[in-house]
């Protein structure tokens, strides 16, 4: 029958890691897919990346707008102070309202409140309107629901950007003293920087992607900074095309969940085999995002180009993850 | 078949139908003239074709499969009649492979994977119609790595969108028990070891059923789960004779592998086990530990529904319990429920603690990546960059020199 195999030992280890350790789960898995991708990156949009990008984002069609001036008001920064601080609870009643009041922005809904021109990046304090931008809105399911009020914290963004200029690999590894480039394991140079934290792979063709950043605007500024690298190396580069591949987010629902159950009922888009991995492969198609849910509580939410999709996504799956917490 | 009727030649009866090269003819056996040539039929197609064909071999079948899909379809039908399977498993397997071959995702993989592609078809297949099959075996007959079964196996269940329902625990512990060698007398199994199969079977099912209930299953690999239940089974059905034996021991008599992970959920089974023997009246006086509780297995699981629900707090209580223990600060006890704690304190003092998957009541120690500062939120992207950061990463001159001496660039 079954052999204790070295490799069923490891596949159990991992498992117990992964249910543990969410911290660096998220980077294996942006390895599944920064690259399926097209690399030869065509796409002529400006990515002046955020506000204006998301305002071309296709809107979900199935929901009304609805009113929601009722709402407090929550201003960009207050939300982002909001995530640095400590436990979940204080921000809860806060981060609840958020996905709501992008909703009503987004909607542009005369009945709701103002919309703001979506290309301030930076919201004023106290504002009557609803915080906008970065974030394409969620969609509510009915404004008598409650939201989850936990916020899924990014952890890893992967982007890619075309420096424009043929590269001498083993010239970069000689001069640079964050590289390293071994040729037989992988036609790339892996570059790494300090500030933001992240990593770097710079192939020859000029084309480079970098992966560790914990906010698109960081991943940018990381980029950036890899592309003055590979000039102050004496090469022409220049940064186009520069867009986000993949977002990976995680969070606790702070319940165990039922994950023979939750297969059970969402045959369609889940994929749970304790075989092969502790945790619940959800393939939610509407917005396009993989979750990955443990029995824990721990959900760790992958496959996004924008945040507001990974936002979007835990609120759909939030409902029916609790739905599953009594019944044990 | 002969047909009716005596040679011209000799007047014998012994007419034989033979071919002569593809064509049928009928002879007589014992002087060998030719009675008739052609097929001994009326019809007028069959006349015209006077050749035997094979229905596959008219349609080209067997020439429009490749070989390597040939060689594939017949390694399938062999797993199948490894594992004794019924017909109609194989002939899904088979479709299921050959619809998966020419998906374009599977076309040009290559050679190994196209042998895993078969034995995931034929895995696939057993779980559609609850057949308890592990990945386990699967792999083992193919020998094969279970890392690529695993990508093989979830890319063939993704495109050609497959569901693939559940493992069921109880088939596949009738599956496993059967492979235990408890249930005969023989040479090499001591005669206190002998078990009845059904009293086990029972037994085990209760336990895992158990392990279940109590969050030990979810995330987990099953089969190590029912080993170290069948062996809790095995050792309460005569707790005298068979306390002694380890864990190691029984597997080994009961020609059974022991996965290393069996240690730790029989661990984690008998302190569930524990905690429902403090809550039944009659074990309370006595002192309870891991060797002694397996005695009182038979009643454990006869009242396992109450004991559960007084050993833990369970439920609507689960929240209070577990954010009392996240915040560790007191929480109104309710009026109703018994036994709920009021803090995680009370737990280690043997009262009732919410009941949790292991990975929360023991969270090992991890960096929790801390939220991001203030500084990190007002990155915009665009800020200027300093040459003096970029220099940091640049070598010198001596050092380039250095370098290419240690390294000897080519």
């Amino acid at each position: 029958m079954d052999g204790a195999s070295p490799l069923e030992q490891y596949l159990e280890r991992c498992g117990e890691q992964f249910k543990d350790d969410l911290s660096t789960s998220p980077q294996l898995f942006t390895s599944m897919s920064p690259y399926d991708v097209d690399l030869p990156i065509q796409t002529t949009e400006d990515v002046l990346f955020s506000s204006q990008f998301n305002q071309s984002k296709e809107l979900p069609a199935d929901f009304s707008s609805v009113d929601l001036s009722f709402l407090p008001d929550i201003t960009q920064d207050n939300k982002e102070q909001n995530l640095s601080g400590d436990s979940h609870e204080m921000q809860k009643e806060l981060d609840g309202s958020i996905p709501r009041n992008e909703d009503s922005g987004i909607f542009m809904d005369e009945s709701s409140s103002s919309y703001p021109d979506a290309t301030q990046p930076s919201p004023e304090a106290s504002d009557v309107c609803p915080p906008l931008t970065p974030m394409t809105p969620m969609t509510p399911v009915t404004p008598a629901s409650e939201s989850s009020g936990i916020v899924p914290q990014l952890q890893n963004i992967v982007s890619t950007v075309n420096l424009a200029c043929k590269l001498d690999l083993k010239n970069i590894a000689l001069h640079a003293r964050n590289a390293e480039y071994n040729p037989k394991r992988f036609a790339a140079v892996i570059m790494r920087i300090r500030e933001p934290r992240t990593t770097a792979l710079i192939f020859s063709s000029g084309k480079m992607v970098c992966t560790g950043a914990k906010s698109e605007e960081q991943s940018r500024l990381a980029a950036r900074k890899y592309a003055r690298v590979v000039q102050k190396l004496g090469f022409p580069a220049k940064f186009l095309d520069f867009k986000i591949q993949n977002m990976v987010g995680s969070c606790d629902v702070r319940f165990p969940i039922r994950l023979e159950g939750l297969v059970l009922t969402h045959q369609q888009f889940s994929s749970y085999e304790p075989e092969l991995f502790p945790g619940l492969i959800y393939r939610m198609v509407k917005p396009r995002i993989v979750l990955l849910i443990f029995v824990s509580g721990k959900v760790v939410l992958t496959g996004a180009k924008e945040r507001s999709e990974i936002y979007e996504a835990f609120e759909n799956i939030y409902p029916i993850l609790k739905g599953f917490k009594k019944a044990s | 078949m002969a047909a009716g009727g005596s040679c011209p030649g000799c007047g014998s009866a012994a007419l034989v139908e033979d071919a002569h090269y593809a064509q049928q003819q009928l002879v007589c056996a014992s002087c060998g003239c030719v009675l008739a040539e052609g097929l001994l039929t009326t019809t007028y197609a069959e006349e015209e074709h006077l050749r035997e064909v094979a229905y596959s071999q008219s349609t080209g079948q067997k020439e429009q499969l490749s070989r390597c899909l040939q060689r594939g379809i017949r390694r399938v039908q062999d797993l199948c009649k490894v594992l004794q399977l019924p017909t109609v498993f194989e002939e899904t397997a088979v479709s299921y492979f050959q619809r998966a071959v020419q998906h374009p995702s599977f076309h040009l993989v290559s050679l190994e994977k196209k042998e895993l592609l078969g034995g995931c078809c034929v895995f696939v297949t057993c779980r559609q119609h609850s057949w308890p099959l592990t990945m386990g075996t699967i792999c083992s007959l193919l020998y094969a790595k279970q890392e690529l079964f695993a990508s093989v196996y979830l890319s063939l269940q993704k495109e050609l969108e497959l569901s693939v329902p559940a493992l069921s625990l109880a088939d596949l512990v009738k599956t496993h028990l059967n492979s235990f060698r408890l249930f005969q007398h023989a040479a090499d199994v001591p005669a206190p070891f002998v078990e009845d199969k059904e009293k086990m079977v029972t037994r085990t099912m209760q336990i895992v059923e158990l392990a279940s209930e109590t969050w030990l299953v979810t995330g987990r690999h099953p089969v190590p789960i029912v080993t170290a239940a069948a062996f809790l089974s095995w050792q309460s059905l005569q707790p005298a004779a068979r306390l002694t034996c380890t864990f190691a021991r029984f597997c080994k008599v009961a020609g059974v592998d022991l996965p290393p992970p069996a240690h730790l959920r029989l661990k984690e089974l008998l302190e569930i086990l524990l905690r429902m023997a403090s809550q039944l009246a009659w074990l309370r006086v006595f002192k309870m530990d891991k060797k002694t509780v397996v005695k009182h297995i038979g009643d454990l699981l006869q009242h396992r529904i109450f004991l559960l629900k007084n050993a833990f707090c369970l439920e609507d209580e689960e929240e209070r319990c577990a954010t009392a223990l996240g915040e560790h600060s007191p929480v109104s006890p309710p009026a109703q429920e018994e036994g709920c704690p009021a803090e995680g304190k009370r737990q280690r003092e043997g009262g009732p603690g919410p009941l949790l998957p292991p990975c929360l009541t023991n969270p090992r120690k991890r960096l929790r990546t801390a939220a991001p500062s203030a500084s990190d939120l007002a990155i915009t992207g665009d800020e200027p960059i300093s040459d003096s950061e970029i220099e940091q990463y640049l070598r010198g001159p001596e050092e380039i020199r250095a370098f290419r001496q240690a390294k000897a660039w080519p």
